[in-house]
């Protein structure tokens, strides 16, 4: 009888050489093209380094100044807040949206099904420089479509010469409807997946017991969900937090740099006043505050699956 | 009788179809394919009809003119030639990079492991242009600017960290007991990998090539900064010639653009749609 | 694996070390001590090849060719011209100026190339000024930012401005047949194709919020400035002392351009489109739009299109123009700096500039000279912008006033200006208040 011990699957987890070999290709490319460029980046923080620098050479070091700076500049924090508010009414829109069109798919005839998930799988797959773009032709003042559609409706009276770019409530809201319309499919279509293996026993047996769809629904499948949704919100979160293409084009950051989330203002900073020492500041914060709002759930992802090693 | 159980079986699981959600879907399809279908029309329609202060639904004189200028005026194969060739690079590498590392992350154990992690994970949190001007002068002092190989591995670079993460987490997913019941009939470590583990997470794969595919088919920004001669630029600053601060926009030729541009990602998401999905739970789900 | 980590890190030392010595050479190109004194007739630089760097629509292939072949006659080398997109060309051209393997000569915008030239990006070409210059006076709008501390760092390449496109069959229907002279004349004249035109949609002078360029030659035409330089060489924003002007720009644009334009600059919606679909009677653009509304609507022809330079409110003469154009750039950190001297000699010959800058592609020529000489020969419909070129003004030749624009806060206060928004106090303050931080 051949003795199965957990001791030869320690074994095989405890080889160094292929581990090593294996980490080589992806740890050879890390290094190089990431790793480096983001030391130069952290020194880069630390100077003053600007356009001039960039033709002459010149710069200085300025120690923790551009830090400073930074912590000490009252745009800074709006644009902070900026992000949290909007990221977060990115990811509960795209949430709600999503887990209800899952429930929804899981309600409909076949056809219809593949119908929606046709219209979704295109939305989810146009590049979001085209969405972008369309976006803009949608909300074009005195020619956009949508504004023609708004002002018919009647509900705001007149919309059809308003510049949703230059208002900051307005930009939001068209940067926030183009996002969360590319983001939805990927929620709906993953927690739909997650939705078709809910148990159908205990549907059943909750339905013999009287509970309505609506009950069953709250007491049996989210919890079967939560992993899911757990996945997704924080996979939404970090991809959100991070928009740039969509508000770029379609507010520039405007009006006066109040639709200017972390990711916009940093580039601004960057590119547009060639502030770079002050831009590398700007990112490494960006990204220790990103580190921290999802600290938690880090801490969850490296433990688990580690249990067994 | 199997397949009558089976359908029952599917139907009980989804719950019945119903009139009113049916229904609702058609709504929801309406509303959210209206962007779509408002490119589509407005890429078939005559430039001098683009712009009207009473929308028109349909496209009352519908032309090709605006493709044909698309394609043929402003080197659109050139440029697709280019994006086909990053784009593959950058896939192809990913996947080889991320799946041994990631193999390596779950299935293995040595000293640094959660340190690599760590840091992987953090890399994902930077915003996304900011390492472009640190990675330019690296670039240009290795020779790699303007060359597709740089390119390529900027690419890579941007999504590397969260392949690693998506294939670790399928890795996972799998029991211990594979290797150890492969070890016991005599393969090497090598022939684990290959003949068991790769296999097995090949929907993870896919799902993570795909986002590969989307970040690099999408950019602008490095492939216009880093590329010299304009017959190597990348589809997205073809799209942006359309539309310039002394010549205006044609709306019409930009959207034509838009839905070249956009064609290739959506069929190729239509063919894989399904392994993409099952690809994006089969981590969830089990981990 | 400790051990490895230690290799590694070192490793990425080095690395680093090495690209940041990559950046951080100042780089002189050892080819400034080997320069002439003058620029040579011909060289002996068989096989090699000049990078030049063309922003697009700025010259077309017809030009490039006659620059190429004569270049290529003078030197035995390749010119290789790549054209350039607007978007991210500030940070495209800044960071390829700073490596050590730079393109050439490039083609810069004369409201951005002060910013270049002031921070070293640029050769220093002052003793070739006469070589380059060939006996002509180049346009001060051209030549003055691209002058820092009396030292030249750019070549004038063409001018463009803008005057008033008007639809000539429209306004004759509306009882107007005469261009305007005067500002009185021009008001009646839109008023009255305002009332002969009385759609929704339609403007009598569709006129953007955003564009600075109108907005700035209110300013000046009121002898007002938008920025002056002060004794000690640094810019001070003078925005708040042209009220009265702004005033006077956001009554002129209320009156004659629909709501929709109030915030909005020309590229979107596309005013050149607008005005060839009928929708407005007159847009202010510069003369290559008039080739755009003719291919955006091919029921127009020349004979139904006139222009004419915006008069002046104090009742003389026209409104000082804003000079846009463009101005060569050699890189200071460039390997062929002789060839591109060559270049640039052969673009801005009286040749090049008379049978291609003006005679193909209409653009203004880039000196006073021939732009006397091509006068006889401007197209009656395109006359207004020759005329309004005579009275031209430059924007503040600052090394800062690149970060201004490009930071959009000009169009920015115009904007809000023309919708109402903000009092023109405010917006002025405003801008003055965010200039300041750029201009220094």
């Amino acid at each position: 009888m051949t003795q199965k011990t957990p001791k030869s699957a320690r074994a095989f987890a405890d080889r160094r050489l292929p581990a090593l070999l294996l980490m080589t290709p992806g740890g050879i490319l890390l290094t190089a093209v990431t790793l480096v460029p983001l030391a130069v980046m952290i020194w880069m923080a630390f100077t003053d380094y600007n356009r001039r620098s960039l033709f002459t050479g010149a710069y200085d070091m300025v120690g923790f100044d551009n830090f400073i700076g930074i912590l000490t500049n009252e745009e800074f924090w709006w644009s902070f807040i900026r992000t949290i508010l909007f990221t977060a009414a990115l990811v509960i829109g795209s949430l709600l949206i999503g887990v209800a069109i899952s429930h929804l798919m899981t309600r409909l005839g076949s056809k219809m099904r593949i119908l929606v998930t046709i219209v979704l799988v295109f939305t989810w797959a146009m590049p979001n420089v085209a969405a972008s773009l369309v976006w803009n032709w949608l909300f074009q003042p005195g020619y956009g479509v949508f504004n023609w559609i708004l002002t018919q409706l009647r509900v705001f009276g007149d919309m059809t010469n308003t510049d949703w770019g230059s208002n900051t409530g307005l930009a939001f809201t068209s940067i926030w409807l183009l996002v969360v319309w590319q983001a939805v499919p990927f929620l709906a279509m993953t927690i739909y997946a997650a939705e078709t293996q809910v148990s159908p026993e205990y549907k059943e047996a909750a339905r013999i017991d009287g509970a309505s769809e609506r009950r069953i629904y709250f007491n049996v499948t989210l919890p079967f969900l939560q992993p899911t949704i757990l996945l997704v919100t924080i996979l939404s979160v970090i991809w959100d937090f991070n928009v740039f293409n969509q508000i770029w084009l379609v507010s520039h950051g405007g009006p006066d740099g109040t639709t200017a989330t972390l990711g916009v203002f940093t580039y601004i900073t960057a590119f547009v006043s060639f502030d770079l020492g002050t831009g590398a500041a700007l990112a490494l914060i960006t990204a220790l505050l990103l580190a921290g709002l999802t600290s938690v759930y880090i801490r969850h992802l490296i433990r688990s699956g580690e249990d067994d090693l | 009788m199997s397949t009558n159980t089976a359908t029952k079986t599917r139907r009980r699981k989804l719950g019945r179809p119903s009139p009113i959600a049916n229904t609702i879907a058609l709504v929801f399809c309406i509303l959210w394919a209206f962007p779509i279908y408002w490119m589509v029309k407005t890429a078939f329609t005559k430039r001098s009809d683009a712009l009207n202060a009473t929308p028109q639904f349909f496209p009352t004189d519908p032309t090709l003119d605006n493709f044909h200028t698309a394609l043929f005026q402003a080197g659109f194969f050139e440029n697709l030639r280019s994006s086909v060739i990053v784009v593959a690079g950058a896939v192809a590498f990913a996947i080889v990079a991320g799946l041994f590392a990631s193999a390596a992350l779950s299935r293995f154990r040595f000293s640094g492991r959660r340190t690599i992690l760590v840091i992987i994970l953090l890399i994902q949190m930077i915003p996304g242009g900011a390492t472009l001007i640190p990675q330019y002068f690296v670039f240009n002092a290795t020779g790699l600017l303007g060359t597709y190989f740089g390119l390529i591995l900027a690419y890579v670079s941007a999504t590397l960290p969260f392949s690693i993460w998506m294939m670790r987490s399928f890795f996972l997913a799998l029991p211990r007991e594979l290797e150890e019941a492969a070890q016991l009939d005599g393969a090497s470590t090598w022939q684990v990998l290959t003949k068991i583990l790769f296999p097995l997470v090949l929907p993870g794969v896919l799902a993570t090539s795909v986002f590969t595919f989307m970040n690099a088919w999408n950019d602008y920004l490095i492939a216009y900064t880093f590329m010299k001669d304009q017959s190597m630029y990348t589809l997205p600053v073809w799209l942006a010639s359309f539309s310039s601060p002394i010549t205006g926009t044609d709306v019409s030729g930009q959207m034509a653009a838009s839905v070249l541009f956009s064609l290739p990602v959506v069929v190729l998401f239509t063919i894989l749609q399904r392994k993409l999905v099952t690809g994006m739970t089969g981590g969830a789900v089990k981990g | 694996m400790r051990k490895i980590m230690r290799v590694a890190a070192f490793a990425t030392a080095g690395v680093a070390a090495l690209a940041l010595a990559g950046c951080g050479s100042a780089g002189t190109g050892a080819a400034s001590d080997d320069l002439p004194d003058s620029i040579p007739e011909t060289v002996d630089a068989a096989g090699e090849t000049l990078t030049v760097w063309i922003m697009q629509d700025d010259y077309n292939d017809a030009t490039l060719d006659a620059m190429k072949t004569e270049f290529t006659e003078r030197t035995g080398a390749e010119a290789d011209v790549q054209i350039q997109q607007w978007d991210g060309i500030g940070t495209k051209l800044s960071t390829a100026l700073g490596t050590s393997t730079p393109p050439d000569i490039v083609d810069i915008g004369n409201t951005q190339v002060a910013g270049y030239a002031a921070n070293g990006a640029l050769m220093d070409v002052t003793k070739y000024k006469d070589d380059l210059a060939q006996g002509n006076t180049w346009l001060s709008g051209l030549e003055d930012p691209a002058t820092v501390d009396g030292t030249l760092y750019g070549i004038p390449g063409f001018a463009g401005n803008r005057a008033v496109i008007y639809n000539k069959t429209m306004w004759a229907a509306a009882g107007v047949n005469a261009a305007p002279t005067t500002w009185d004349e021009l008001t009646s004249a839109l008023d009255k194709v305002k009332a002969a035109n009385t759609a929704s949609d339609f403007s009598a002078l569709y006129l953007p919020g955003q564009h600075f360029y109108v907005g700035l030659q209110f300013v000046w035409d009121h002898g007002g400035e938008i920025a002056t330089q002060n004794d000690d060489g640094s810019w001070t924003s003078t925005a708040s002392d042209n009220i009265e002007a702004l005033g006077e720009w956001q009554k002129f644009q209320d009156t004659y351009s629909v709501a929709s334009a109030d915030t909005v600059f020309t590229d979107s919606p596309e005013q050149e489109q607008i005005f060839a679909d009928g929708k407005a009677g007159a847009i202010i653009a510069t003369n290559g739009s008039m080739a755009t509304i003719l291919a955006a609507n091919p029921e127009l022809t020349d004979a139904d299109l006139g222009s004419f330079a915006l008069p002046s409110q104090s009742g003389k003469g026209t409104q000082p123009v804003m000079l846009g154009g463009s101005d060569w750039g050699i890189a200071a950190k460039s390997d062929n700096q002789l060839l591109a001297l060559i270049w640039a000699q052969i673009a801005t010959s009286d040749k090049i500039q008379k049978d291609h800058v003006f005679g193909d592609q209409g653009l203004m020529p880039n000196s006073v000279e021939v732009g006397e000489q091509i006068l006889p020969d401007v197209p009656a419909v395109k006359s207004g912008y020759f005329e309004a070129a005579l009275t031209s003004r430059a924007t503040p030749a600052s090394p800062g006033w690149t970060d201004v624009e490009s930071a959009g806060i000009l169009k920015d206060m115009f904007s809000t200006i023309a919708s109402g928004a903000a009092t023109p106090e405010e917006a002025a303050a405003t801008y003055d208040q965010k200039a300041a931080a750029y201009l220094k």
